[in-house]
């Protein structure tokens, strides 16, 4: 057991400095992420500034409650996508074969799959992020307290870990279809208009569906009503509704990884 | 010569007419962007406040289903197939083509625009009506001037485009600085936001860039947010700024073919 | 012999979605998909003993690709049974995996923007090969395949050739017991598929490493394996040592002979006359009715002969004649 985890453990720090070197050959490529990634995010807040300020607040979210929500939710997009974006490429990888080669390797499939590739050009998501964040706790008065720290890294954790959940569903789509073609672009606007606005300005149906069927309203939205001590909307849960995101994080990466076992099961190699 | 161009659009929107898996999830997207923003403006209006700025929630609803049908149908490749073309090295075998390489460019993009407008544009505007009743414009005047206006936004973001397309040439390294330009059109051109909400000198300089005249201009016009005077005077501005790119484009693009055809790529 | 592979009534299934042109049959199929199943593999059984290097052949879409990505791992069998090494792939991917060594001619495993070095390091760890077997193997593969030459190139840079070197050598890190090889030698220049024979014959040589190889280049066959598999439509048509195939399927050869002066008498018995261009003539005879050294020393006895030759059938003539009587399906 030991010895395996200690496999696993130095095959993972390799992948992650060879990912690192492969990004490093190309540094200037950076520049215009550099210059994308900050432009869309605060553009982003600014526009619900300048809504919030014309006419008033959304379902009685203010302006700094709405940036400390969109800075959580951006923060665990941020960690998602340096850790997990490899299951945005699914389907590049059952195309050209990346994907057979992770099989002939003696190693668990999944493991290698979300290893392979740290992608730490994801940090840049990460500054805007934790500046929008840090911006909306100093706006809401976040009280830094140890419990609330706790709570705060569980609830980022359980957030990455929903995003992956989804993703890698999605992804298992390839196994089958071979494509899944604009499905991540999809997923990402659904997460974006789900995590980063508040879930209570929309329909009651498009909240249950985002509460019980496809559970991202945990990633930030309820534990940024149980943070800033909010009305959740017309979805009601009992116990610490920022607790809940860790679990049902887990739970819904537990599923995922199922499913994509059975993915895998059916996978019919792409090419000859 | 016209036939050739005929022929590039109309390969190119029956390889988009081929692809259905991914008109499914674009117009999927599209749909999600178009309800939360739709939800979004009704919260903001929350029953209370009757106009603001003279727009009422109906104007704003319409404004945005207009503005996300818009840009499902404004397909501006240009960009993305000089960086790649200028990466794959291919550029400079396409410069010994007989026919001007950015009207090829153009005949490709329009094909895509016209492919997006049945299977894209169209199951847009169902669904909206659907959902928010049908987005009628203001006036049947004002959806006559809402065309040619939509005609000119297209030249505008096309040229915008093809623009940023010819920075590869001179800086590659920095990446596809298209998504740059992307980010900031979307915020400037009021598509999602109209510019009518920004902070006056926000305003005011705006005024002075090509971006609003891309979304804010023929949106504002189907709603009927300006007169018909107002109208005609916004075309000629449009009409300013393509011939303003398009001088821009040509001197650039000119000057870029000499550098590529001496270095040979 | 010991054997490494068993493969018993081996098929593989595969549903396919006919497609109808044209706007009305995009529709139509959009609608009523009508599906089929094919049978990509069907009821393959073969054996394959330590040492031996196989030549799997056959037509593109015959199903070669196929079973090899089943007997590695990759994919599922419909039905039938595989043991590599004694053990299931399906069943116990990871501990077959780790006694082969696969390499995909048209697609490298190693990290385009690094050097080679850098994905050997990778696969030292994942296949946890102790430092001093890798630096002892490594050492060996560098001297066989010339690898110092291009050892700190980025492999985006390397040639065809080189490339498929690192990536044999990469296959071999873990000293595997089994390798399998998707067109190694594609797109290679002459000497650059030289090289890469004499390598596979010396792992085979030196370590007794099993061969199974796919190719179109019937040099390959001819300079490397011992026994060929020939597989058409998802069956096997042929199966053993090149000779006897070669025998089987083209069993004429031919005798060229040059006369001193024009003759009258060309006949004989066992030999037909297939082309006659001035004072040459080209006797076809079949081995097994007629040894070339009789034929010859008949001739002789009453022909003026001034030269002769006699031309084996090659390969490509056999295996042209595998694809001919089976294609008609």
């Amino acid at each position: 057991m030991m010895s395996s985890i200690r496999h696993y453990v130095s095959v993972a720090s390799c992948f992650a400095r060879l990912a690192v070197q492969r990004q490093l050959e190309y540094p200037l490529f950076l520049f215009s992420w550099l210059l994308m990634i900050p432009i869309q995010y605060f553009s982003g807040i600014w526009m619900l500034k300048i809504i919030v300020d014309r006419f008033q607040p959304l379902n009685g979210w203010d302006f700094p409650e709405l940036t400390f929500l969109y800075g959580l939710a951006l923060v665990s997009h941020g960690i998602f996508v340096v850790f997990f974006i490899n299951t945005w490429h699914i389907d590049n990888m059952v195309i050209n074969g990346g994907f057979d080669r992770l099989l002939l390797r003696p190693m668990n499939v999944f493991f290698q799959l979300v290893t392979s590739y740290v992608n730490f050009i994801g940090l840049i998501d990460c500054i805007p992020g934790i500046i929008i964040f840090l911006y909306g706790c100093q706006l809401v008065g976040f009280e830094w307290s140890f419990f609330n720290i706790v709570k705060l890294v569980l609830v980022l954790l359980g957030g990455v870990l929903l995003r992956a959940a989804l993703f890698i569903s999605l992804g298992t789509i390839a196994f089958w279809t071979k494509r899944n073609g604009s499905m991540v672009g999809f997923a990402l606007s659904m997460l974006e208009r789900a995590t980063m606005y508040p879930l209570s300005i929309y329909p009651f149906v498009l909240q249950a569906l985002f509460t019980f069927l496809i559970p991202i309203g945990f990633i930030s939205f309820y534990p940024a009503v149980e943070f800033l001590g909010k009305d959740s909307g017309m979805v009601q849960l009992p116990f610490s509704l920022a607790l809940w995101t860790p679990i049902i994080g887990l739970a819904c990466f537990l599923l995922a990884h199922w499913i994509f076992r059975i993915g895998m099961k059916n996978y019919e190699s792409a090419g000859s | 010569m016209l036939q050739a161009y005929w022929y590039i659009t109309k390969m190119r929107m029956l390889t988009n007419l081929a692809y259905r898996f991914e008109v499914f999830t674009s117009v999927g997207t599209n749909l999600i962007i178009m309800l939360a923003s739709v939800f979004l403006w009704q919260t903001a209006y929350g029953g209370g406040i009757g106009q603001v700025q003279s727009l009422s929630l109906q104007d704003l609803t319409t404004y945005t289903i207009l503005s996300i049908i818009l840009s499902s149908m404004f397909v501006c490749d240009v960009q993305d197939t000089i960086y790649y073309k200028i990466r794959e090295g291919q550029i400079v075998t396409d410069f010994y083509r007989p026919i001007p390489l950015l009207a090829c460019y153009l005949a490709d993009d329009i094909g895509g625009s016209l492919s997006s407008l049945a299977n894209k544009a169209l199951p847009l505007i169902v669904f909206a009506s659907l959902f928010f009743g049908i987005p009628w414009p203001s006036s049947f005047l004002n959806f006559l001037l809402f065309i040619p206006s939509c005609l000119l936004s297209y030249g505008i973001l096309w040229l915008l485009s093809a623009l940023v397309g010819l920075i590869a040439f001179w800086v590659m390294e920095l990446g596809n600085m298209g998504m740059v330009k992307d980010s900031i059109v979307r915020v400037l051109s009021g598509s999602i936001v109209p510019l009518w909400f920004f902070p006056e000198s926000v305003q005011t300089v705006s005024k002075f860039l090509p971006f609003q005249y891309t979304y804010q201009t023929p949106l504002g016009i189907y709603i009927g947010n300006v007169g018909t005077k107002e109208a005609l005077a916004a075309l000629a501005v449009q009409a300013v700024w393509i011939i303003i790119l398009f001088l821009l484009l040509a001197a650039g693009w000119k000057r870029t073919k000499k550098k590529t055809l001496i270095q040979g790529g | 012999m010991e054997a490494v592979i068993e493969v018993h009534d081996l098929v593989k299934e595969y549903i396919i979605t006919k497609k109808e042109s044209g706007l009305r049959g995009s529709l139509k199929s959009l609608l009523f998909p009508q599906k089929t199943i094919v049978n990509g593999v069907d009821g393959i059984s073969f054996s394959i003993g330590k040492g031996e290097i196989v030549g799997y052949i056959g037509p593109n879409g015959a199903g070669k690709s196929t079973t090899i990505k089943m007997l590695t791992g990759i994919l599922h069998p419909t039905s039938g049974s595989i043991k590599v090494c004694g053990i299931s792939p399906q069943a116990d991917r990871k501990s077959v995996v780790r006694k082969l060594g696969v390499v995909f001619g048209q697609r490298t495993q190693l990290y385009w923007d690094l050097r080679l070095g850098e994905s050997f390091e990778l696969l030292r760890r994942i296949y946890q090969i102790d430092l001093a077997a890798y630096e002892e193997t490594l050492a060996i593969l560098r001297d066989v395949l010339k690898l110092d030459e291009f050892m700190d190139t980025p492999v985006r840079q390397l040639s065809l050739g080189q490339r498929m070197r690192g990536d044999l050598a990469a296959a071999m890190l873990h000293a595997p017991s089994v390798l399998f090889l998707d067109e190694p030698t594609i797109g290679l220049d002459a000497d650059a598929k030289h090289a890469i024979r004499n390598f596979i014959k010396e792992i085979n040589r030196t370590r007794g490493v099993t061969v199974i190889l796919t190719t179109h280049d019937l040099d390959d066959v001819e300079q490397l394996c011992n026994r060929l598999v020939v597989v058409n439509h998802g069956k096997i048509v042929e199966d053993g040592p090149i000779d006897t195939i070669i025998h089987k399927l083209a069993p004429y050869r031919l005798l060229v002979v040059e006369l001193k002066q024009p003759c009258e008498d060309l006949v004989h018995p066992a030999a037909t006359i297939i082309k006659q261009d001035g004072l040459k003539i080209w006797y076809q005879f079949e081995k097994k009715r007629i040894s070339a050294a009789e034929l010859i020393s008949d001739l002789s006895q009453k022909l003026p002969i001034q030269d002769l030759s006699v031309k084996e059938p090659d390969i490509e003539d056999a295996i042209r004649e595998v694809y001919k009587t089976t294609s008609a399906v």
